[in-house]
């Protein structure tokens, strides 16, 4: 994820650098302002007062797709719109997450079988990090999967060079 | 009130237009079945004459029985509060195939709500109507091959590069299967140190070439 991942060997100055990077990444998720079909209206009830998503830093949905950190794909793909989710996922910049949000997007949910112009889950076309299943999920099963995410980035290398691609590389450079 | 289905079935018949038919189902769901040659001129009978005052098309759609294509309209008047369902059938023919297009009179000459509800049904059952002023499709991409809610319809496995099937392969792996190699480039000499060995300028075949831009930048 990004350009600086697994730049730099791990030492005590990468590893402390890399926990306040990912700190500050994990507490100022910004969605992007993005719905196609009826999960978006649990996912506005989250970012609403009642769930009120910004005490995790991410209830700041952006206009654009330049100023996001988080696509939540909120409802069915179909062929038409796949093209466009795609668009959009391309112009964001790294690093970028992605939430499957309602069974359509996580694999075609009621239109698995018959469904002639529904992509098979959003998987398909971009990278997903969280899957949530439901039809729609509650507005609890969104937040958890922005829980379960904030989880994740905590544990991302940004600066740390990972065991097997520092071996690798040592090897490449010894010969 | 209103006319009921019987009553307004009985002023169709005895309006002597050719091609009104029985009264289907009356004691369940009332449908007046009419030829296709007497649609437009029923539709304005119903609009226009003040006992009856049908102001509203709700709803037309299709149906495809195999060995038919029905037409349904519903019609409705606030004035009158009374409605009405219509259907009119074309017969398939035997060495029908997927091209075959039923063709039906279009009646939005005389209402305007038919345009679109007529587009949707050209769009999803390939229904014909003739006389239409825009006839195009509805909500499947201009493009699409076929009329999916037909029974003859062959589902696609993909439309233009998009994957359609339950389990199709996702379609940054598959271009990562060509492009990017398996594993991890020595990093060539004179290289940043800030850019991972991965990144497209970094890579030895790469060369001058410029990296390929991505769809929707600039």
């Amino acid at each position: 994820m990004g350009l600086l991942n697994n730049t730099m060997p791990a030492n005590a100055v990468t590893n402390a650098v890399d926990g306040a990077v990912n700190w500050g990444r994990k507490s100022s998720l910004w969605p992007m302002t993005f719905g196609i079909a009826c999960c978006a209206i649990e996912m506005m009830a989250v970012f609403a007062a009642t769930y009120d998503l910004d005490r995790f830093g991410a209830g700041v949905p952006r206009a654009t797709p330049r100023q996001s950190d988080l696509i939540i794909v909120p409802g069915t793909v179909n062929a038409k719109m796949a093209v466009r989710v795609k668009r959009l996922y391309d112009q964001m910049a790294e690093p970028r997450y992605v939430i499957a949000m309602g069974a359509c997007v996580c694999g075609g949910g009621p239109y698995a079988k018959w469904g002639y112009n529904t992509v098979k889950g959003v998987h398909k076309i971009i990278p997903v990090d969280i899957f949530i299943p439901g039809c729609p999920p509650r507005p609890e099963a969104l937040l958890d999967g922005i829980l379960k995410l904030r989880e994740n980035i905590s544990r991302d290398d940004v600066f740390r060079r990972r065991r097997d691609t520092a071996q690798t590389l040592d090897s490449a450079y010894s010969t | 009130m209103g006319m009921n289905e019987r009553e307004i079935h009985a002023l169709l018949t005895a309006s002597g237009i050719d091609g009104v038919g029985g009264l289907e189902q009356p004691d369940l769901d009332p449908t007046v079945v009419l030829q296709p040659s007497a649609l437009v001129e029923v539709m304005t009978l119903l609009r226009d004459d003040e006992r009856l005052a049908m102001e509203m098309l709700h709803c037309v759609t299709a149906v495809d029985r195999e060995d038919r294509v029905d037409v349904v309209y519903h019609v409705c008047s606030f004035a009158r509060h009374h409605a009405l369902t219509l259907r009119t059938s074309v017969a398939k023919p035997d060495d029908a195939d997927e091209s075959w297009h039923p063709e039906v009179p279009s009646v939005a000459s005389v209402y305007a709500a038919a345009d679109w509800h007529e587009r949707e049904q050209w769009d999803l059952l390939g229904v014909h109507f003739t006389g239409h002023p825009d006839l195009r499709r509805l909500l499947l991409p201009p493009e699409w091959i076929g009329h999916p809610l037909r029974k003859d319809y062959v589902y696609p496995s993909e439309h233009g590069g998009i994957p359609l099937e339950l389990d199709a392969v996702p379609i940054y792996e598959r271009d990562e299967r060509e492009d990017t190699p398996p594993v991890a480039e020595p990093r060539p000499a004179g290289t940043p140190l800030n850019q991972p060995p991965s990144a497209p300028s970094a890579r030895p075949h790469a060369g001058g070439k410029a990296p390929a831009k991505k769809e929707g930048e600039g």
